[in-house]
């Protein structure tokens, strides 16, 4: 992405055009927008990366260039720091170079790191997952050990068992625990409406958003079903990005430009 | 043409069940005991979750224990939605009487007029362990005419005849005195001031445990009517009959005791309920607190819920779990908002869960058989209250 933002309307344009798509606008020189702030040299050497805040409805906010070995990010440290975001904590993440390739290291954060998929993806048990403004938890249901009875003999009653494959968990902010969805089956789809689970009330969320499958061995998938704004991932390890990467800390979504 | 005993509409031949009131219909022509047994059980089979425990011979349960919860079918009381009439928890209490001659020679056949009756009928049961014998004695204690074979006294639920350890009922058991069915029963004992009287799944009286002022111990091997319960911890509870009261208190038991709520209830979090054979628990779903160094944990932001609904699903385990929102939330089988469409036992809608006032209350909607909110802290109870313990539904009566 090479735009720039039409001064009047907001919208993204391309670099050589002279008129805004969105609102006709004449695009007299191309001024960057004000909200730009580079570190550095406007140009950067091959292979450095920048990275873009996104902040919704296509506008790009700061963007970062990335030119030091490491670029600490966090509520109170580093430099690329967002002292407005509470789920940030205050020393959060690290962009690092390692062999010639930017890489995203969680720096022990409360929240972590979330990175958009750009293919399905298999999830350990208890897997973290952003969809739109749902934070989602899976869980294989644990084996059926059968009636167990306590050292006095006596058998614990329990609401009648209905087999289910896995557990869907949305995580409330404050870590409180608002739904859980047991899935009998080995798929759930989630979106707006018309799925497994739906969030009606999400506007970030596509009508048809992802699916997780179970295969036999108990493996589960995640997939993205082409939603607009995409499913995120928690990461466990440290990460190679990529140009076109997105990543999410706390409330930030950024954009990964490798020149 | 049948005309239903309950509400006097006629109902065709084949209805089961009345079309006016959804009793049970029973067919005006006596038909032979034996068969009219058969089907009105396989109805009853067909119809209610296997109920092992307050069913079936205790001496059958002890030699079998560790098969019953596999076969358990949740809690053996009440109506099915196919079974909807709630009379029993109507019926006056009537142990000293003798059966009438009807209730006896209907046999289990001819349950539902037992049940509307108000007669405990000491033929229903399901075991089948009962040598098919026109032999009766009558209990020691409360003078009921019971069938030989039976090990305990269906309307007291003291254990009738020595038996060996650990074995079934004697088949061949001889009466030791035989005594014309209706004949003057013998004059009871002290009557206590206070009784235990065990529902049975159909509705009917399956036995009563004495009370004596004081503390009573309730618990598994505590009585005939606890003994087979493997619900039932050793010491599950204390019932203090005072002169107010009968005093009920947990002794830190698995299960815990459940009581049938009257009015509307006030809710805290982490109480649980049971409606159906459904187990609940409610929990407060509190404001996001910042941690120590000022982050917020992240998470979908809360949409206005204020508490959760977990199914517990076994010990320290949750199933499926379902915000509170709004003004209220209706618990049923067919309609509101939160639906257990495969419990038999939950009404069309059963219960709601509602915040006003800043609390949280739980209220019966008029279900058939009842919401059970399990005791926080000991708590004094009026006569013909319900509670549940372990598996097995009890009304406590005193005078």
């Amino acid at each position: 992405m090479s735009g720039k933002l039409c001064p009047t309307c907001g919208a993204e344009v391309p670099a050589d055009n002279r008129f805004c798509g969105s609102c006709g606008n004449k695009i007299d020189a191309p001024s960057a927008p004000a909200k730009t702030m580079f570190f550095g040299a406007s140009q950067q050497p091959p292979g450095r990366a920048k990275l873009t805040v996104i902040k919704g409805e296509g506008v790009d906010g700061v963007t970062y260039l990335l030119n030091a070995t490491e670029h600490l990010a966090g509520r109170n440290e580093g430099a690329i720091m967002f002292p407005e975001d509470p789920l940030l904590s205050p020393r959060h993440a690290n962009f690092v170079y390692r062999d010639g390739k930017l890489h995203v290291v969680d720096e022990g954060s409360v929240n972590g790191v979330f990175i958009r998929i750009k293919a399905p993806v298999s999830l350990a048990p208890g897997a973290l997952f952003l969809i739109g403004e749902q934070l989602l938890q899976i869980d294989p249901s644990p084996p059926d050990l059968g009636p167990q009875p306590d050292s006095e003999g006596t058998y614990f009653y329990a609401s009648p068992k209905r087999p289910s494959k896995m557990k869907l968990i949305q995580r409330l902010r404050g870590g409180e625990v608002g739904m859980i969805y047991r899935s009998r089956s080995d798929t759930i789809s989630i979106g707006r409406e018309g799925n497994d689970v739906n969030f009606l009330d999400d506007p970030f969320i596509s009508g048809r958003h992802a699916q997780i499958t179970m295969n036999a061995e108990g493996l589960i998938t995640l997939t993205d079903l082409g939603s607009k704004n995409g499913t995120f991932v928690r990461i466990n390890d440290d990460l190679a990005l990529d140009h076109g990467d997105h990543v999410f800390l706390g409330q930030q979504l950024l954009r990964v430009e490798v020149t | 043409m049948i005309t239903c005993n309950r509400c006097g509409k006629e109902n065709q031949d084949h209805y089961k069940f009345c079309l006016g009131c959804g009793s049970e219909l029973v067919k005006p022509a006596p038909a032979p005991a034996v068969e009219s047994s058969d089907a009105s059980m396989e109805t009853a089979r067909t119809v209610l979750p296997p109920a092992p425990m307050a069913a079936t011979m205790a001496g059958e349960l002890r030699t079998s224990s560790p098969a019953v919860p596999k076969a358990r079918g949740g809690i053996p009381w009440g109506d099915s939605p196919k079974m909807p009439a709630p009379i029993p928890f109507q019926l006056p209490p009537n142990p000293l009487a003798g059966p009438s001659a009807g209730t006896r020679s209907t046999s289990g056949g001819a349950s539902a007029v037992g049940a509307l009756g108000g007669t405990p009928g000491p033929l229903r049961v399901t075991g089948g362990a009962a040598p098919a014998s026109a032999g009766e004695i009558p209990c020691p204690t409360c003078g009921k005419m019971v069938q030989i074979g039976f090990a305990f006294c269906g309307g007291c639920g003291t254990r009738i005849a020595k038996q060996p350890s650990g074995a079934s009922p004697a088949v061949g058991g001889p009466p030791r005195t035989m005594f014309m069915a209706g004949s003057a029963a013998p004059a009871p004992v002290a009557i206590p001031r206070g009784r235990l009287i065990l529902i049975r799944p159909d509705g009917t009286e399956g036995g009563a445990h004495p009370l004596h002022d004081g503390e009573n111990l309730i618990g598994r091997g505590q009585g005939p009517l606890f003994d087979a319960d493997a619900y039932l911890s050793p010491r599950h509870a204390e019932l203090s009959l005072g002169p107010n009261g009968v005093n009920i208190r947990d002794l830190q038991s698995l299960n815990g005791i459940f009581l049938k709520i009257g009015e509307e209830e006030p809710l805290e979090s982490g109480d649980i309920f049971r409606i159906g054979q459904e187990l609940l628990r409610f929990e407060v779903i509190s404001p996001p607190q910042p941690l120590e160094d000022g982050t917020e944990v992240m998470g979908t932001p809360n949409p206005g819920f204020w508490g959760r609904l977990s199914v517990i699903v076994g010990r320290d385990v949750d199933g499926s779990a379902f915000p509170l929102f709004g003004e209220s939330i209706v618990l049923g089988r067919e309609r509101g908002d939160i639906l257990f469409p495969e419990d038999g036992y939950v009404s069309g809608t059963h219960t709601r869960i509602s915040l006003h006032d800043d609390r949280v209350f739980l209220s019966d909607l008029g279900s058939s058989n009842g919401t059970f909110l399990r005791l926080r802290q000991e708590r004094t109870v009026a006569t013909g209250s319900f509670m549940l313990m372990g598996q097995q539904l009890f009304r406590l009566e005193f005078r």
